[in-house]
């Protein structure tokens, strides 16, 4: 086939260049003519032997022949979608998720989530009622008990590509009870030398504080909750307002689910990550779970909260307002610092880069109890997080062509199509084809959520199974794990910061990304339905999140005191060895102990 | 009897429609009540679960924060439906007295208009007029009129919260709550008002000895309905204002069955809350329903 269209080519060309030989306006004409012809030519050419294409790996990816029509792109198919996520569906004139609609026939009707996942799912679950396709996050364990995913294991190996991508950690993948219930989306995998690990660039979790104040303490290393709060509160005392707005010194978001702001912070002093209900030293074999909730470190640090409280960087109003009100504070500017993870706050974020207040933006500081060695940033272990995938309901119409899309999906074509959009108008390789940056419009419209969701392949590449992570030829299979991408969108203001930090990265001014054991992390086990472990989890969170806040705005250290230890009578009295069994039951089946 | 149903044949055909109705939708799904016996997966069904007995009722009662729920329930309910209805007759007894019609029904349109709106949009609007910073209405008045030195955390202090959703309800549902009031009282008898005033009576005479004793069924059988309700009543404010340092007071039993029912997947649980719902709501009712009796009024049942 790819002899002919050469033919055609040449044909034309030779066509175009004889008849415009003779010259005049009405030759020209005519030699559009010919061209238009001879690419219908080539087209009936392709429509007549599609058997043609032959699948073609490079560096272990299957490609059918890149953006070309499935076979069965003339037979339209909706599969509806639900998503873990709250948000807007992308415009119908989304010219990049259009054209792969066209391409495949494949129409996801998203399903964004409205108020809360687990009372969602629960009446989901209640009336058997599942849409076709299911990202339910770190709740998935739930559908996957009750029988509502399809097991995939016996399919994946009939997809090239979703089973280059799956088989490596196929094990790892599997439920208890032997079965694949979901395709990881958004962690890189262990795979054949396809991707390697991506770099990272910046703190995913942590004390966060506005580089504005760093600047003014003349960039100091920050290691300990006294030296964190020691730069908001000179900063505070000498901007009382920032644009206006009254400055606010540390937030504490806790809102319904979203309370780690809250009630999170002693796990990672103690030099923890985001592990979940249970503090695990992996320092002793077999690991030691303890609940960091009771632990010195959580004494030490409400205290520090409660005297921050007293002293007035911390305003009380915070502790009951909502995650909107929270975002408002922070695309205002006015918020010196909190502890949060960059998704939560991102959008806030985003507002205060699109209104150019760099310095207003944030970074992560190594917080941690004295002695301990930080450990915020997680490696890549190149194993499944397992709260993170898309699985196929038992009420899927279809669930072969759902695995033939994705699989074509993950051809390198589709994929840079999806992400990075088309070369040349959205993005250009830098010196040596060993990576890419997008081009000054397309990170214009990325920067913007409306337009990002509008304009880009975005909101189908984020919902489907994807290449994580840098290809053999260097290229990011993602924009924001392209590191020629990452030092592009630094402003100059960002590369003074970290010149002066002498770092290439945000990132590095925390401990070195750590590399987690096969069980990590907690939050994402599943501690069945109802079950003990389960109710005590839930009364725990419960405790916390009423004891914490009033420890923070108890009036003095006697009310404190008398607090704490009130505290520590009611967590006492919960059950807590159901959990602490169950959980270390989960760890060590992970480990093969 | 027989006789009588051939007689009335059409009518009980009428009636058929309602039964089946009143069957399918009330009494049918009752038989969901076996989930409470049950340690209940809807993968497995009624006939595959397991049965318990009365497993999911002994965790409620012997559980601290259940009996807590239920104390926040009882009391946000109770206070509402007391400060509802007060704030609605001494409304509609106030607004009958007005005598420029106009007026009057501009009054009465605007007063119910927060009806209409949604209770999320309720509780913004609580929130703001209550927070402490610049926009706290509530707060700002407050320290203008040097009655309190340093602004309060209205939505953080646990001995006001049921006063807030006490009075965010009677902003919100008094003007409606008024109109069956204000219908009741335009079916009295005119000359009632004329034979009063030969009497003497003042105004206050007249709304004491006429009107009030004119409306006291309806308020008889308005109270005997909500009290059957009193215990669903109360669920948004708690839930959009509540939670966090305000748990002990805010969490309802519906909230109580969210949290641990619902969202660990534990419906039997919530089933077992639910049975006990109906069961005290059904003691409120006839309770009621025999006090009214014994006043001579007109009961229900």
């Amino acid at each position: 086939m790819k002899k002919k269209k050469l033919l055609a080519t040449l044909l034309t060309a030779t066509l175009a260049f004889s008849l415009t030989a003779c010259g005049g306006v009405a030759e020209e004409n005519t030699a559009e003519t010919v061209v238009e012809k001879a690419e219908t030519t080539t087209e009936t050419a392709e429509e007549a032997q599609p058997e043609a294409v032959e699948n073609k790996v490079v560096d272990g990816i299957t490609s059918y022949g890149g953006l070309t029509a499935m076979a069965d792109a003339d037979d339209p198919i909706t599969f509806t979608y639900f998503l873990r996520d709250s948000g807007v569906a992308p415009s119908e004139d989304n010219p990049f998720i259009n054209k792969i609609q066209e391409l495949t026939g494949v129409t996801l009707k998203y399903e964004y989530l409205v108020g809360d996942l687990d009372q969602k799912l629960g009446v989901m679950m209640a009336g058997g009622d599942y849409p076709d396709l299911i990202f339910a996050g770190d709740s998935a364990t739930k559908l996957m008990s009750e029988g509502a995913l399809i097991p995939l294991e016996d399919y994946l190996p009939n997809y090239p590509n979703l089973w280059a991508m799956y088989k490596d950690t196929i094990e790892e993948q599997k439920q208890e009870d032997g079965h694949v219930y979901q395709l990881e989306m958004y962690a890189y995998l262990n795979n054949d030398g396809i991707t390697s690990a991506p770099p990272i660039f910046e703190a995913g979790i942590g004390f966060f504080v506005q580089k504005a104040v760093l600047e003014w303490a003349g960039y100091p290393e920050i290691k300990t909750l006294d030296q964190y709060f020691d730069v908001i509160e000179g900063y505070l005392a000498e901007n009382p307002t920032i644009d206006g707005v009254a400055t606010r010194g540390f937030e504490i978001l806790n809102d319904g689910w979203r309370n780690w702001g809250l009630i999170n912070e002693p796990q990672c002093l103690m030099g923890a990550s985001n592990d979940g209900a249970m503090f695990v030293d992996t320092t002793k074999t077999p690991y030691e779970s303890s609940f960091y909730q009771i632990s010195e470190e959580a004494h030490t640090f409400y205290k520090k909260l409660n005297e921050e409280y007293n002293k007035g960087v911390i305003n009380a109003e915070c502790l009951t307002e909502n995650y909107d009100q929270y975002i408002a504070n922070i695309t205002s500017g006015s918020v010196l610092g909190f502890f949060d993870q960059r998704w939560n706050f991102q959008q806030g974020e985003s507002l205060l880069k699109n209104d150019g207040k760099y310095e207003r933006t944030y970074v992560a500081v190594p917080v941690t109890a004295p002695g301990v060695t930080d450990g915020y940033v997680d490696g890549s272990n190149g194993l499944p997080t397992g709260s993170n995938g898309v699985g196929i309901s038992i009420n899927c119409k279809n669930p072969e062509r759902v695995l033939a899309y994705f699989d074509w999906l993950l051809q390198r074509e589709v994929q840079d199509y999806l992400r990075w959009g088309v070369e040349g108008t959205d993005w250009n390789y830098t010196d040596g084809n060993s990576d890419r940056v997008l081009t000054d419009e397309a990170r214009e419209i990325r920067r913007d959520t409306a337009k990002a969701r509008d304009l880009t392949g975005n909101e189908l590449a984020k919902y489907t199974p994807g290449w994580w992570g840098l290809y053999q030829d260097g290229c990011a299979a993602n924009t924001d794990q392209s590191a020629a991408e990452y030092l592009a969108q630094q402003t100059e203001y960002d590369q003074a910061f970290l010149e002066a930090y002498n770092i290439q990265y945000p990132a590095e001014l925390l401990s070195p990304p750590t590399v987690r054991p096969a069980y990590y992390p907690i939050w994402a086990m599943n501690l069945g339905d109802g079950s003990e472990a389960s109710v005590v989890n839930e009364k725990i969170t419960d405790l916390c999140v009423k004891s914490f806040s009033r420890m923070v705005l108890a009036k003095d250290e006697t009310e404190y005191e008398n607090l704490w230890s009130t505290f520590l009578t009611d967590f006492d009295a919960l059950n807590t060895d159901a959990l602490k069994d169950e959980v270390d039951r989960q760890i060590a089946a992970k480990m093969g102990w | 009897m027989i006789k009588k149903i051939k007689t009335n044949k059409a009518l009980y055909f009428m009636l058929l429609p309602c039964v089946a109705y009143t069957f399918l939708f009330s009494y049918y799904p009752l038989t969901g009540w076996i989930m409470a016996f049950q340690n209940f997966k809807p993968a497995r069904g009624y006939k595959g679960s397991e049965f318990v007995g009365l497993a999911q009722f002994k965790f409620l009662f012997t559980d601290i924060e259940f009996w807590r729920s239920f104390r926040n329930t009882l009391a946000m309910s109770l206070l509402n439906l007391v400060f509802s209805f007060l704030f609605a007759i001494v409304f509609a007894l106030l607004l009958n007295e007005i005598k420029n019609k106009k007026f009057k029904s501009i009054t009465q349109t605007v007063s119910y208009l927060p009806h209409f709106l949604s209770w999320i949009i309720v509780c913004s609007l609580v929130q703001t007029m209550l927070s402490t910073g610049s926009d706290g209405v509530v707060n700002n008045l407050l320290m203008a009129l040097h009655i309190i030195k340093e602004p309060i955390l209205f939505l953080g202090e646990q001995k006001l919260f049921w006063w807030v959703t006490t009075f965010a309800s009677v902003w919100k549902e008094t003007g409606w709550n008024s109109i069956i009031y204000i219908a009741a009282i335009t079916g009295i008898d005119q000359e009632l008002y004329e034979a009063a005033e030969l009497d003497g009576a003042g105004r206050f005479g007249k709304m004491w000895h006429v009107t009030l004793p004119g409306i006291r069924s309806t308020i008889v059988v308005l109270l005997i309905m909500n009290l059957g309700w009193a215990l669903n009543a109360v669920f948004e404010i708690p839930y959009i204002l509540g939670g966090g340092l305000l748990t002990d007071v805010s969490q309802t039993i519906d909230l109580f069955v969210l949290n641990y029912g619902m969202k660990i997947g534990n419906y039997s649980l919530a089933t077992a809350a639910g049975i006990f719902k109906s069961v005290i709501s059904l003691i409120l009712v006839f309770g009621t329903n025999r006090i009214a009796n014994k006043l001579g009024e007109n009961s229900l049942m």
